[in-house]
């Protein structure tokens, strides 16, 4: 998490500083006249590598996809160190013949 | 001990049960990575100066690189964490062109008019 953060608040800093880059360029343009087409290619630059940047943050940031299978490793409803004081063997269970296998 | 509850989409068939509160969280995952990446488009297209349509096209572009980058993350296979492919393309997708504007008309403003 911490590492997605940090890429997040750099982009968010890199955006900015192309921001004021560009409020720059329009106070140059007002001196000179010129009409404003487009923002100047380092700020271009700037914008793709802000966006590069907020976007793999955004994808890494917000948390981990949690697998939906009730199956799976991770969605255990019993794990064995929590539960052991409770689990009793002495039960008609046992006249079962073991024919599964268990996860421990 | 860890609980997740199970929801059966359907008692009377063989189909398998998924634990609802994961998916839960997927959604969620899922509706921050794009109203982040909302905001941000919208704060781009300002600076930009992108006015009228150009905004908006530029703003279904970054929510289709989202889908991308969503789906890449969830490994290309949405089975194992959503219940369909529909919720990891499309949820969400409408729900921050609000924001995008919102952002888009204050970074212009800040940028352009200021």
């Amino acid at each position: 998490m911490n590492l997605g953060f940090v890429i997040g608040v750099l982009g968010v800093l890199i955006l900015s500083h192309a921001a004021y880059s560009t409020i720059q360029y329009r106070g140059l343009l007002k001196i000179t006249e010129e009409e404003f087409t487009g923002p100047p290619l380092n700020v271009v630059v700037e914008l793709i590598v802000g966006l590069a940047l907020c976007m793999w943050a955004a994808l890494t940031f917000p948390g981990k996809f949690l697998s939906i299978h009730p199956d799976s490793d991770e969605n255990r409803a019993v794990s064995l160190p929590d539960n052991s004081d409770f689990m009793i063997f002495n039960h008609r269970g046992r006249l079962f013949p073991p024919e599964i296998t268990m996860k421990f | 001990m860890g609980s997740s509850e199970k929801r059966s989409k359907d008692a009377m068939s063989d189909i398998p049960t998924f634990s609802g509160e994961n998916l839960q969280k997927n959604l969620k995952v899922i509706q921050n990575s794009r109203t982040f990446l909302s905001i941000i488009a919208g704060v781009l297209a300002g600076i930009s100066g992108f006015t009228g349509l150009t905004g908006f096209v530029f703003y279904f572009v970054v929510m289709l690189i989202t889908s991308v980058g969503l789906i890449a993350k969830a490994g290309f296979s949405a089975d194992l964490y959503f219940d369909s492919w529909n919720r990891v393309l499309f949820d969400g997708f409408l729900g921050g062109l609000m924001s995008f504007v919102l952002f888009w008309t204050f970074a212009y403003d800040l940028v352009h008019i200021f």
